[in-house]
């Protein structure tokens, strides 16, 4: 079944003179986890954002788990979906736990299950002994493993994460990889956008390359290598196909 | 609901820990409307209680200078000074003193004004006399004195103070004149009905019809004066409750920036139900910031030789006034933080436009003293509307009928900047 199915998705901004999705077209398996890669504006975020509800194509079908995004089902598919946005989308000024508990009762849950599963999450990122701790007191790597738990509270199935190991460092992305794994392995799926692309070819399953708006190349990162004589890793490809112009 | 409590306990949370944002909605409040009720306290007393030194220069040492000291002193506004350093004053030195602003006003009392007067009041009964038959003549001057009792004002006293100054000498003069003739008549009759009982002091009243000022108030009778702590304490709390606008604006910013306000939105169930959490509890720290204010007023300004604000009578409309004036303020800081991108803007906007509303709106000087266009324009002010209601039952003893229309207006036009601020953020999304 599919995970993620994008038909022909178009998007331009007002005031842009240039589309940011030019009729993306992929898909992805349900239970797997995908990257979506790409060089800076090449519609990522957009992507994500019509993902997940809150911008809207011009034209264009978006299903997730079978669920159209549409108006019907904007609210079924927010059930499905955790996101984990690039920035720490926490309040600085409260702890992790206050932090928590509130983003718990947004989605309804309350007392003592919901503390108990704020302790369970904080104590498998390593942060039971800074759950009273003001988010502005951590490291960057301890911000976020806080901003993931944030997105799983609600046990989605579906986990969108926007560059999630982006600054930190090698312990805590090991840590965060490896909860990406095995929160995969009880079969929810895992979608990531990353700039490190041997993180990517580590982890992915499945990956869209894409650029200017457009779907570049997709499929397993370790058959794309193969499928090309002169790459020999997922940055080869990558670059094979975006090039070596930088972008703005 | 449980995300309404969750987003009002959260926003309790982070207000408790901003220290900053605490002193700017409890602190500064307190020591602007404390500062600005003693700064304005001697503007306000200038016709009401503050003591005015008059230069007196009596040349005409008889009953028109007496009648206007005693007059002037039994006000109890005037402390009549007539030498100074052990010398009489002289009018030379009165006029230089006034001009150089050493003193607010002088009067000078020319030399026989009292006599003048008697002769004017002889001349009226001999008159009189004459036409009833009698031949009585009471002495008079041969050709009438063209006197004036002189004032020279401080150049820059106000045109209202020198009418009311003007005023009052006026009817010093008058009741001078008029009391000299009554005599003079009474003299003339007793002397006509020489076998009236000498006990028979002739009453005649001056005055067959008085004048007394009543409250226009209904219910109790209320003696309130406009005062500064009266205007101050809420006009200044109305200008620090809209100054929430900073607080809130910089919050939405900050939670649109680090993508909590996306998290928010992913969140299924309606975004309507934090806003309004966030609404309530900005609303209620704002009608908490104006209780707080009145405390003040009623507290600490007589400790400061103040008066003591008087709140009147009706405080369930007077809370519904607050939380008219919270509402529009809270909305006015979503639209604010909807609308700029960075927090400096919108502090910078923020900050202007709330004080350009404020001294538009009459919390600044009252719109009464304002020229006719300023105030046609002030009466758009969110900010006067609120004042308007605040007096309405401070001052005039009125209830929710006098203010409803008021808060109306402040509910609709908070209302208008929401709508105009969610049209914005799907703007933004698009």
């Amino acid at each position: 079944m599919s995970g993620i199915t994008v038909n022909e998705l178009y998007k331009t901004y007002k005031g842009s003179a240039a589309p940011t999705l030019k009729g993306l077209t992929f898909q992805f398996e349900k239970g797997k986890i995908a990257g979506l890669l790409g060089p800076n504006g090449a519609g990522k975020t957009t992507t994500i954002s019509i993902l997940c509800g809150i911008v809207k194509s011009d034209t264009g079908e978006v299903f997730i788990h079978g669920l159209k995004q549409d108006a019907a089902h904007r609210e079924a598919i927010k059930r499905l979906i955790g996101i984990v946005p690039q920035q720490i989308a926490l309040y600085p000024q409260l702890s992790a736990v206050e932090n928590l508990t509130y983003f718990g009762n947004l989605y309804g849950f309350k007392g003592k299950s919901l503390q108990q599963k704020i302790m369970h999450y904080l104590e498998l990122f390593g942060l039971e002994a800074s759950a009273h701790k003001e988010i502005h007191k951590y490291s960057g790597g301890m911000k976020r493993r806080a901003n993931i738990i944030a997105a799983i509270l609600h046990d989605p199935q579906l986990l969108v994460l926007d560059e999630p190991t982006a600054g930190v460092d090698v312990q805590s992305r090991g840590m965060i990889l490896q909860f990406l794994r095995d929160y995969n392995r009880q079969g929810a799926s895992i979608l990531y956008t990353s700039h490190l692309l041997e993180e990517a070819q580590s982890l992915c399953e499945e990956v869209v390359i894409m650029d200017a708006g457009k779907m570049i190349v997709h499929g397993n990162p370790l058959t794309l290598i193969r499928e090309h004589d002169t790459c020999n890793n997922l940055e080869d490809v990558f670059l094979h196909f975006t090039g070596h112009g930088v972008r703005d | 609901m449980l995300r309404l409590l969750a987003t009002i306990r959260k926003e309790w949370q982070l207000l408790l820990r901003d220290k900053t944002g605490l002193i700017l909605l409890f602190v500064m409040p307190v020591v602007l409307i404390t500062v600005m009720a003693l700064i304005q306290d001697a503007p306000f007393k200038d016709y009401q209680d503050i003591k005015f030194d008059i230069l007196t220069v009596d040349n005409d040492h008889g009953r028109l200078g007496r009648y206007i000291r005693e007059g002037l002193e039994s006000g109890g506004q005037f402390n009549i000074i007539d030498s100074l350093e052990g010398k009489p004053v002289t009018a030379e030195r009165a006029r230089q003193l006034v001009n150089e602003g050493k003193y607010k006003i002088s009067i000078i009392v020319p030399e026989g004004a009292t006599a003048a007067i008697v002769s004017n009041a002889n001349h009226i009964v001999n008159d009189i006399t004459k036409r009833m038959g009698m031949s009585v003549s009471l002495p008079v001057k041969q050709q009438a004195d063209s006197l004036n009792v002189i004032i020279y004002f401080d150049p820059a006293a106000k045109k209202a103070f020198k009418g009311a100054i003007h005023q009052a000498l006026d009817n010093f003069l008058t009741q001078v004149e008029t009391d000299m003739l009554l005599g003079r008549i009474k003299q003339q009759l007793k002397s006509k009905d020489s076998v009236a009982n000498a006990t028979d002091t002739l009453p005649i009243r001056l005055q067959a019809v008085g004048l007394q000022e009543h409250s226009t108030g209904t219910g109790k009778q209320l003696d309130v004066i406009s005062n500064s702590v009266q205007h101050n304490v809420p006009a200044w709390s109305i200008f620090a409750m809209f100054f929430i606008v900073i607080p809130i604006a910089g919050n939405m910013i900050r939670e649109r920036e680090d993508g909590s306000l996306l998290r928010m939105k992913l969140i299924p169930g309606s975004y309507l139900a934090i806003l309004a959490g966030k609404m309530l509890f900005f609303v209620g720290i704002c009608v908490l910031q104006f209780y707080l204010m009145m405390l003040v007023g009623i507290y600490v300004m007589p400790l400061l030789d103040l008066p003591t604000l008087q709140m009147g009578q009706h405080h369930g409309a007077t809370l519904l006034v607050a939380a008219g004036i919270g509402l529009a303020a809270t909305a006015y800081g979503i639209l604010v933080g909807t609308i700029f991108k960075t927090p400096n803007q919108a502090l910078n906007f923020g900050a202007i436009s709330i004080v350009i509303l404020s001294a538009i709106g009459g919390i600044w000087i009252p719109l009464e003293v304002m020229p006719a266009k300023m105030q046609l324009l002030g009466h758009l002010s969110p900010l006067s509307w609120g004042l308007d209601a605040i007096n309405d039952i401070y001052l005039r003893n009125g209830d929710i009928d006098y203010v409803w229309k008021n808060v109306v207006r402040l509910i609709l036009t908070g209302l208008a900047m929401l709508a105009l601020a969610g049209w914005m953020e799907k703007r933004r999304l698009n």
